[in-house]
Order: structure tokens, then sequence, then C-alpha cells
């Protein structure tokens, strides 16, 4: 190991110096998010994208030794404030809500290329992230956007590329007027006509004719962002957890045509047949047992497997917000309570590309961004950390604030703090 | 009760003459209630399960104390651990358990759970963790907030936990008593309270309390107005001791001609804590404030056990070693505050590696789903350290969460490692348990099995009966 750091340490020098040259990743244990079972190969990266992956032998400008390491996509977070939420405490430092928009609030320009949660889950393994706001007063509404963690100011992601939405949870009013708001919201939604969205006065127009529209008091904004809904461009999480609410949106998203994805599902497997089904992606917490409502009782470690053996697809959130990374302690806990291993780890690669059409993520493929992790031992035990990530292709610092200011207190202990590195 | 004493005179009109007998009697009757106060109320009525003669063959052994056996015997007799060596003999009588291939800890103790002062589901009901209504609520008992029925008990069970420290929250700056308990669920709280278990005295630092009370315009709204709340409360719990001491020390005579001090439960609390009775765990996050605080336990003459969440712990590790605190530590929490912002995944390694490995580390959930895995959270915290620079066994990591807070809970005497006379307080893992992959298969509690995974033999709270379906309990495997 300490072998394959130096020339790590070595190689890394030079692909920083000169970056239009190849890198080869030689000889690692490649978990690709595809196939299920991993396969001992070589990675080549030629500018920000993967241009090789074969067992066969490869040449490259650059070699990294990778053998007896493992190697994964870099992972992506689903369900995250990372970037728009720096001390959860501190409401100055959060761009999570919104006071005018409902539906149409977006995230995207409040997003912090410099927050201190960029690096720290990067150098854990995340390697992009959506980022949601939080639940507006409507039951739909907020939109999330989705951002490489590459920490350039230059933001690159895809923005408004969901929406959001909640049953149950605090809502104080019957579960039964929220889904009735909901489907009130996507009616009207279905009754837009693309043209009528060219101009704000249109749009007005069509506000005032509808009584759900103008009881919510909608801006522009907020029907632009239903209709993107109903026309199946973009997909909707909604959070819900029980059994009974999961079928009732599922029937919905068949009424209505949307892209549904749901998040928390605490009950699903009470019901995971009707969610393969109908192919309904899960964003669930696989090491949440707790039944912390009255809406999950059903609760269970075991869910994830359950799931998994039903054939409904996942992707997990742990932690929301500063150890999104979580994900990995996640998953090794779903394993042990008996998922698959290959099932785990595209659930936090492959699984979230898929379900949120993040293009050319989340797969080791030629053609993809070379997103790509090289970890120290298995990525789903929480004491591995990664040697070495790129992403699109540059090999990333994997310093962190938390790293400095553990160097400073173990460190230079001649000196004051404070005169410390 | 002097009260009832002056009516029942008035009532039945007795002469002077009996009435210097009858006040003497008053006052035999009066010591006694001191002594009954003083024997403690609400004393542990455990009863620990049936036990088993065992014998765990074979194992891999992290004992708690620092050490590790590799296939190697542990033999459990009348509830307590009696030997620990390869092939020991046993008679006929013993259940014999082929542990080969698996690991054998002490069990897990948690010192700082919320399970039943805020019990799942989390609802307004029986969310009993905070007396939020004055700032210093040092007669409140956590144990007479928690709800038996938490179906949290049993999951943490799972996770190999056998005792845990339950505390008041943190909204006050002294927020009342903590009390431990056997993780073995009852119907009454008195059933799983860890007998001669001391109380510990929840106290709180920093945004918490002045946010509260802040938002409130009283004080404390500020770190200063904290610090001037806890000595204004030593300064009273000082007059109180002095003054029940001194009473006790009178002569039977000098007893006659005056009451006792009136008795305050706040004040006994205070109190308990300055005569060294009562454990102080106080939520700390900041260096500084943590240093702040060890001064004022110095100026009151009494001693913090353990500083909880101390996100900035590794940058005191030295001055909490030095006066023989505790750090009781996350693996990685931070951010969600702003004295939370500064963590090192090393802090745990830090803190227990200080002055020449004589700090004291202790890993704590503060999480009904962190308390199942807080062998997983050891291992971040271990491997965090060996990247950090330091040379730390598994076996010394696994004091982390089972002799260090057993010390932190007053009851290392009893349990916390596997040592020859101690309670049978046993985990048995399906591998080592510094790995994700590893569940707990079997744990014992005083020589009780109380969790199987095998023969999916586990408890279930009231909570869990019929609640989805009728027929079934909540989780059924």
């Amino acid at each position: 190991m300490l072998k394959n750091f130096f020339k790590f340490f070595f190689c890394l020098f030079f692909i920083t110096h000169i970056y239009a040259q190849t890198i080869l990743i030689k000889n690692g244990t490649i978990f690709d998010g595809e196939n299920n079972d991993p396969f001992v190969g070589n990675i080549l990266i030629e500018g920000e994208f993967i241009s090789r992956v074969s067992s066969a032998t490869l040449q490259g400008d650059f070699v990294i030794d990778a053998t007896g390491m493992i190697i994964t996509p870099g992972l992506i977070a689903t369900d995250t404030d990372i970037g728009i939420v720096e001390i959860g405490a501190l409401s100055v430092t959060r761009d999570d809500s919104s006071e005018l928009y409902k539906i149409g609030f977006s995230i995207f320009d409040a997003f912090n290329p410099n927050s201190t949660l960029i690096p720290w889950n990067r150098s854990n393994g995340i390697t992009s992230a959506i980022t949601l706001p939080q639940n507006t007063s409507s039951p739909i509404g907020g939109l999330g956007s989705f951002f490489v963690l590459d920490g350039n100011l230059e933001v690159s992601g895809k923005k408004d590329m969901v929406m959001i939405g909640e049953v149950g949870g605090d809502y104080n009013a019957s579960r039964s007027e929220t889904f009735a708001i909901m489907e009130d919201l996507l009616i009207f939604a279905k009754s837009i006509n693309q043209k009528d969205l060219s101009s704000n006065k249109d749009i007005k127009e069509i506000i005032d004719e509808s009584s759900i529209a103008e009881s919510m008091e909608l801006h522009p904004r907020d029907v632009k962002a239903l209709y993107e809904i109903v026309n199946g461009n973009i997909p909707i999480i909604i959070k819900a957890n029980r059994a009974s609410d999961i079928l009732k949106l599922i029937k919905m998203k068949n009424q209505y045509d949307i892209n549904l994805v749901i998040m928390g599902a605490q009950e699903a497997h009470l019901i995971s047949d009707v969610i393969s089904e109908n192919q309904v992606p899960l964003i669930i917490n696989p090491i949440n047992n707790i039944p912390d409502s009255f809406d999950e009782l059903a609760s269970n470690i075991k869910m994830a497997k359950l799931l998994e053996e039903a054939g409904v697809d996942l992707t997990f959130n742990v932690s929301r917000s500063h150890n999104y990374h979580l994900i990995r302690q996640g998953a090794g806990v779903a394993v042990a309570n008996g998922m698959s291993y290959s099932g785990a780890i595209k659930s936090i690669t492959s699984n979230p590309a898929k379900f949120f059409d993040i293009e050319k993520r989340g797969e080791l493929k030629v053609g993809n961004y070379a997103d790509i992790i090289i970890w120290d031992a298995d990525p789903l035990e929480p004491s591995s950390m990664p040697e070495v990530i790129f992403i699109n292709g540059r090999d990333t610092d994997l310093t962190t604030r938390s790293t400095r200011l553990r160097d400073r207190y173990t460190k230079e202990p001649s000196k004051p703090s404070t005169y410390r590195n | 009760m002097f009260l009832f004493f002056f009516i029942i005179d008035y009532i039945i009109g007795v002469s002077m003459a009996k009435l210097k007998y009858i006040i003497s009697f008053c006052f035999f009757l009066n010591l006694s209630l001191i002594n009954i106060i003083e024997s403690k109320p609400f004393e542990s009525t455990y009863k620990p399960l049936p036990s088993v003669n065992v014998l765990i063959k074979n194992g891999n052994i992290y004992d708690g104390e620092g050490n590790e056996f590799f296939q190697t015997d542990l033999l459990i007799q009348d509830r307590k651990i009696v030997a620990i060596g390869k092939d020991l003999p046993v008679s006929e009588d013993f259940q014999i358990i082929d542990a080969a291939g698996k690991w054998v800890t002490p069990g897990i103790i948690d010192i700082h759970s919320h399970m039943g002062v805020y019990p799942a589901p989390g609802v307004s009901t029986s969310s009993d963790g905070n007396e939020a209504t004055s700032p210093v609520t040092a007669d409140v008992w956590a144990e007479h907030s928690m709800w038996v029925q938490d179906p949290q008990y049993a999951l943490a069970l799972r996770g190999g936990v056998t005792a845990f420290h339950v505390l008041p929250g943190s909204a006050n700056l002294i927020g009342g008593r903590g009390v431990t308990v056997k993780n073995l669920q009852r119907n009454t709280i008195n059933s799983m309270k860890f007998p001669n278990a001391p109380h510990s005295l929840k106290m709180a630092c920093g945004e918490n309390p002045k946010r509260v009370y802040g938002n409130r315009n009283q004080a404390p709204s500020t770190r200063m107005g904290n610090a001037a709340g806890y000595r204004k409360s030593w300064i009273k719990a000082e007059s109180y001791l002095r003054k029940q001491t001194e009473y006790k020390e009178k002569s039977d005579e000098a007893k006659e001609l005056e009451y006792a001090p009136e008795r305050d439960l706040e004040m006994d609390t205070l109190a308990g804590v300055l005569k060294g009775e009562i454990l102080v765990h106080n939520h700390c996050y900041r260096a500084d404030e943590m240093a702040t605080m060890i001064d004022i336990a110095k100026e009151f003459n009494y001693k913090i056990t353990a500083f909880h969440h101390g996100v900035e712990a590794y940058k005191i590790a030295d001055l909490m070693a030095d006066n023989g605190i505790c750090g009781a530590l996350w693996a990685d929490w931070w951010g969600f505050k702003h004295e939370a912002y500064d963590m090192v995944q090393a802090n745990i390694a830090i803190v227990d590696q200080a002055r020449n490995g004589t700090g004291c580390a202790i890993v704590h959930s503060d999480d009904a789903i962190g308390i199942q895995h807080l062998n997983q959270e050891a291992s971040k915290a271990l491997s965090a350290g060996i990247r950090a620079g330091f040379k730390i066994s598994k076996a010394r990591a696994m004091k982390w969460i089972t002799s260090n807070p057993a010390k932190a809970a007053g009851i290392y005497d009893q349990t916390g490692s596997l040592v020859i006379g101690k309670n049978a307080d046993v985990v048995i893992w399906s591998k080592n348990p510094f790995s994700v992959y590893a569940l707990a298969e079997k744990v014992f509690i005083d020589g009780g099995l109380a969790f199987d995974k095998k023969s999916n033999y586990f408890p279930s709270s009231d909570f869990d009966v019929g609640i989805i379906s009728p027929n079934k309990n909540r989780i059924e495997e």
C-alpha cells in the first residue's frame, strides 16, 4: 500500500502539471457500476473522459498501479443540501428555502462551490450531487439541481433537473388534502399548452382562470415548473413513508404520467411487488430502522434486502448534508443485513445516474466522464477512504479543512497553535 | 411531616406535659425520615434473566481492557465471568457455544442516550427529554420521563448494547439527573435501573441554553450568561450543603431544638455532586468553553466526569487528560451548529492518546440509530486515528465503547470488560466488530441470553405488538 502511495504521489505531481496526457490506472479491481462482478483491469483517462476500460494491457503516458485496490465510479448524492447550507442551525448560512415561490423555487444560483462540505464529502468519495431545497408550503414544489463537486467557481451541473414534494410528515391538515392539492396542481399543469408559457402575461391569465393556481397565489415561475413535471421532462421526488401513501402516489404516477421517485419509503417493503411492477425508484436510508413517526412503523433494517429481492431499484441517503458520504456505511449495513454487494455499489453509483438521467456518470465505461475513485480498502467499510479521486479526468486534492485542523493539533507542538500551519 | 404532627397535636389538644414527649417522638420520626430519603427512593428492582452456565469456545476476544486473545475460551458461571483461557474444562451441565471464527466482546455501553425520554415515534406526547421551562432544573430526573415501552431499546440490544446512560436534554444549563439502565426492557423503570449505579448530572454549555432562554429574553442569552448561571447555582448548592452538614453534625439535643433545614430537590442534586456522589456529564462543544467549565469545577471543588459531544476536544486533549475528564464524542458528526464546525475525525484518537495515552476516550451515540452501530463508529474513529499517525490497536479502541463508558457511568466495578468476577455482559459477533459486516449474534446480560439472532429470540415492546397488523409484531423476521 505504501509503495502504491509513493507511486501515486509521483504520478500526481506530473499529472497536475502536464494535463493533456493520458493516464492509465492499471490492474485495479474494478466495480464499474454496471456489471455485478468486479474484474481486474485497466482504465485509460484521456482529457475529461474514460477512453478505454479493458482487462487487456493498455498504455498510458502516466501510470497508476492500483494492484489489489478497489476502483469504483465516483459516488453520487441524491438528497443533499451540499452547497446551499453551511451550518445547519445558522439561518444566515442557509439558502434552501423560499418565501415567495412555492413550486418553481430554484436553488441553483445559491450554490457555493467554496463550501467546506464539498472537499469533505469529496475526499470521502462523493464526486457529484443533486442538491435539494427544503419542502415548500406546497405539497409539490421546489427544484433541485445537479452539481459536479469539483469546487470550481464556474459551476458545472444541470439546473432545475428535479422537483420535490412531500406527503405526511409535519403537515397539519389531512393527507387527503395533500393528495387533493397535488392532483389539482397536476390537472392544472396538464391543461397548460406550451405556447401559453411564452409570456408572463399569458401565464397570469392561466393562473387567474385556475382556482388552485389562484388560491395558492402561484407565480409564472411556479407554472413553468409544473409544466415540466407533467410533460415528463423532469422527475419528481416525493417524500412519503406510509405504505398506503406510497400506493396512492403510484396511482397518481400512472394517472398523470409523472416521472416519480419516492424518498423515505420506510414502509416500502410491505408493498415491494407493486413498487417493482410500476418501476418506481426509491431513495431510502438503509440504516434507519427507527419507527420515528406513525407513518413509518414498519421501519426495518432489512428494508434494502427485501426491496432488492423484489426487484426495486434503490439509491441511498443517510445523512443529508455534512456527511453525505455515510451512504457508504449505510450501503455496508445494507449488505450486512442481506443486500448484495454489487447491488449496494450500484445504489450509490449508477442507480442515481439512471433515476435522474445524469449523463455520462455513475459507471466506469468508455465515453463517460472520468469520475473515478481508487480506494485504500473496501469502500463499504466506513473505515476505508479514497486514495485517489478523479473528477472529470482531473486528480483532486484530498485536503479538507478537517484534515488541516487535525494536522494543526497533531504537528508542530512547539509552536503556539495559532502560529502553526 | 411537621405540619402533620402539629395538626394532630391541635386536634387531640394534648397537654403541655405530653408535648415534649411528642416532639421528641416527632424528631425521632423525622430523623428516620431523613434516613429513608438518604436510602434513596426509586431504587433498582432489577432482576436478571434466567441465566445459563456457558462456555464460549474458541472465540477471538477483545476483553475491553485493551487486550486481544485469539481462539480462546470464555466461561460464564452464576452470571459472572469466571475464566478466560485456552481449552477450559467444564462439567457436562455447561452449555457450549462454538465461537470459532467469531469475536467476543464485553457488552457495548452507550454513555449518551435519550432513548426513553425521546422515544419512538418522536411525537410531542412522549417528547420528555428537556424540561425547558427554567435554565436550572437540577430537580428533574430523566428516569421519571423514561417510557419503558420505547421500541428503540430492543434495536440497540441487537447492536450489542447491554447498558446505557440516559440524560436529560441540553436546553438547560443544568438539566437534571441522568440514569444508567440495563438494556432489558421491563414494564417499570426501577426494574431496568442498573443496581448501584450512581446518578449523573447533565449540564450544558454553549448555543443551546443561550438560544432557548435568550429567545425568551431571559438569562442566559450569552455564553457569559451561561457561566454566571452555573456559578450562581453552585454558590446556592454550597450554602445548602453547608446548612445540611451543620445540622447533621449537631448533637441530638441541639437537633431537638430546631427543625432540620428544608429539603430542596434541586439542591439535593447539586449537593450530591459536591459530595462526589453524582457524576457530572457536561455537554460542551467548544474547547474554550470546556476550559472555562474546568475552572468552574475547580472553583466549586467538583469533578467533571465527561465532556459530551466535545467536537473541539482535540484542541484541549492534554488539559482533559490532566484533569481526568473523559471525552464522550462522535466519530464524525459536524456542521449542524456553529460550535460543531471544527470537526476532525481523529478527535477520539487524539483524546485517547493525550498525555502518553492516559486520555479517556468514549464513542457515544446521542442517537437511536448510532447506538445500534457503536462498533462501526469506533471503527471510523480508529481508522482516522491511524491516518493521523497514531499507533492504536483495535483492542484498545474497543475500550472506547466498553470499559471507558463503564467508568464514566460509575459501573466499571460491575461491567465494561471481560474480567473475572465481573457481570457476564457479553456479545458474540459474527465477524470482527470493527467491520461494517459484523452483526451481534448473541447478547448476554448478567449471564442471561437477551438476544439470539439464530433462533430469532429478542424482546418486543408493548408498542410493537399488533400495531401494523393485529396478528403480528411490528418487526417480524
